[in-house]
């Protein structure tokens, strides 16, 4: 991978979309600039970027449209910049085909991480087998979980809810996502069981669950678990 | 000593009223005896004159005792001067349809009058709140001036002195900035938590919640802002699902970590406790630095004396964080409090569990 990969950036503000510009040079990404949703819209489609950062306040088209059309011929990762606090919103973006969200006003380190993320999950060559993080670590094939080097005893649910944010570590996964995938397509929407079975994992790995380490909250959209070790940034 | 005398006046008026109201049924009786002695033995019309200038009076009398006096003059005129003899039957009817009249003009203007009365009221909350709000606004732009002013006078001297600063001046300067600017950001946050509970609706959209996951995403977002702040974390193991609106505690939250950090004036770790009750969570955060001021105790959360308390240490006071965090949790109808303990401040809220959640153990 040595050509520089290249961003899409869809934002109406130039201040910020200065700043983002200047950040991703600054980490070796080549980056274009679009206003307008069209505009967006038409570069994304000649250019074909590797990421698209995609601001949801646009002036012509609203930024829910443009991921939808988006959406309907590319697999690119989204990342949605989002300056709405509703948590809501985001889970719309997200269950909409967004990668990943990150809300204003973000920092250079975020923003990298994140896309750091979505690259990784996009590029998918090599399935993982193994998910290790501080002292945690996952074997997918031999089905088990330590922690300082001590099996972690988990029901299956448990696992498969570990696992399943485990190869999506570093992402936002949204609870409707969580329960479709362990629950299956007709759970209903109560996610009380999620959030219990979440607490036992997390009284089984974390050290104080009010202080995660390994998977983190964000509250009223869904969960995160902290990025692989192994996993080294292209 | 007052009230006792308020007392005795209170008890002086009632018994003189009720002597004037004897006094009052008493001489117009005699006076309409009178009239019959002198102008013939038909009573109806006597009780027809009598009521209806007992109406008329109290129409327009404003005072009891002016009201009664004015009638008893009344009544006493037209017994004795006036020589209604001519026709019997019209008086009683002319007399009957005016009593009419009048009760119905009365009862109009009693219906007015409590439409007035309600309007006024209405006027008088409306009012009531358009005062909170100015409050809150005149803290608000007083909060926001000088963080901007600061945020311009930092760059008018990066700008205008550029050649003349020494690297780290200028990156001070930038530092400045940045501070305000986070400063900015938090108490525009804050506001924005305050448009959540909107005043039509009597309480807030609540969801059961994670108390662990509500402390440990406010403790995501405020290493973000404090990197180099340290909290400890006391919660018990039970899990403990709270309804609330997670992303306003989670504003609580932050603001009284944000207050420990930046005012106790120490760099001690924060402790956050959690205690379950049986009806009712407790959240406490305790800092171990000065403490809070004695005269301020009072007035932590209603905000009134704000920029009294406000203009010695400048901006970084939270006064606004306090009021806000005030309402939301009365909005949980819980109860939140400020107090010093032997190390420094601590602040407690509490939050009630839901129904179900309630155990007596």
């Amino acid at each position: 991978m040595n050509a520089r990969l290249s961003i899409l950036v869809i934002e109406d503000d130039k201040a910020i979309c200065s700043f983002i510009t200047a950040a991703l040079n600054g980490n070796g990404y080549r980056t274009v600039a679009a206003f307008t949703g069209r505009e967006g819209l038409s570069l994304a489609a000649s250019l074909c970027p590797d990421v698209v950062l995609l601001d949801l306040g646009l002036p012509d088209v609203d930024g829910h449209e443009v991921l939808q059309k988006l959406r309907c011929w590319s697999r690119i990762p989204i990342i949605v910049i989002s300056a709405r606090t509703e948590e809501q919103e985001k889970v719309r973006t997200l269950d909409m085909g967004a990668d990943d969200y990150i809300t204003k006003p973000f920092g250079t380190a975020e923003l990298m991480a994140r896309i750091r993320t979505s690259l990784r999950h996009s590029s998918g060559n090599f399935p993982e087998t193994v998910y290790k993080t501080l002292n945690l670590e996952i074997h997918f094939d031999k089905r088990t979980v330590r922690l300082n080097g001590e099996l972690v005893h988990l029901t299956q649910i448990e696992y498969q809810l570990l696992t399943l944010l485990a190869k999506n570590s570093g992402r936002v996964l949204t609870y409707n996502f969580i329960m479709k995938n362990i629950w299956g397509p007709y759970t209903d929407n109560n996610n009380q069981i999620l959030r219990v079975n979440m607490a036992n994992i997390r009284r089984k790995i974390e050290q104080n669950p009010a202080q995660p380490q390994y998977v983190f909250t964000e509250v009223g959209i869904g969960y995160r678990m902290r990025e692989n070790d192994d996993f080294t940034p292209p | 000593m007052l009230k006792k005398l308020q007392f005795l006046r209170q008890r002086n008026q009632c018994i003189y009223s009720v002597l004037i109201s004897l006094l009052c049924t008493a001489v117009p009786m005699g006076a309409a005896a009178l009239y019959s002695r002198l102008a013939g033995p038909d009573p109806a019309n006597i009780t027809v004159l009598f009521v209806f200038s007992l109406i008329v009076l109290s129409c327009s009398a404003t005072n009891y005792l002016y009201g009664i006096l004015c009638s008893l003059l009344d009544v006493l005129w037209l017994g004795l001067t006036q020589d209604i003899s001519l026709c019997r039957l019209l008086v009683t009817f002319v007399g009957f349809a005016v009593i009419t009249v009048f009760i119905h003009t009365l009862m109009e203007r009693s219906a007015s009058q409590a439409s007035l009365i309600t309007e006024r009221e209405k006027q008088l909350t409306e009012a009531d709140m358009e005062k909170t709000r100015a409050n809150l606004l005149r803290a608000i732009s007083h909060d926001l001036r000088t963080p901007l002013s600061g945020i311009l006078g930092n760059c008018l001297i990066f700008l205008e002195n550029q050649p003349l600063l020494s690297e780290q001046e200028k990156r001070l300067l930038v530092v400045n900035v940045q501070q305000s600017s986070h400063w900015l950001i938090n108490m525009v946050e804050n506001l924005l938590s305050i448009t959540r509970i909107r005043e039509e609706r009597p309480t807030i959209t609540t969801n059961d919640e994670l108390v662990e996951e509500v402390i440990s995403e406010s403790l995501q977002k405020m290493e973000k802002r404090h990197p180099d702040c340290a909290v400890r974390v006391k919660i018990p193991e039970e899990i403990l699902l709270i309804p609330m609106d997670v992303v306003l505690i989670e504003q609580v939250i932050l603001n009284l970590l944000e207050n420990a950090v930046l005012h106790s004036g120490s760099s001690e770790p924060v402790d956050i406790i959690v205690e379950s009750e049986p009806r009712q969570v407790t959240f406490t955060v305790r800092d171990y630095g000065n403490g809070i001021p004695e005269d301020r105790l009072n007035c932590l959360f209603d905000g009134t004396d704000y920029s009294a308390v406000h203009a010695p240490d400048a901006y970084k006071g939270m006064g606004i964080g306090l009021v806000i965090c005030k309402t939301i949790i009365t909005a949980h109808q819980g109860t939140i409090l400020g107090r010093n303990h032997e190390h420094g401040a601590e602040f407690v809220f509490t939050l009630p569990k839901s129904r179900d959640q309630e155990n007596p153990s």
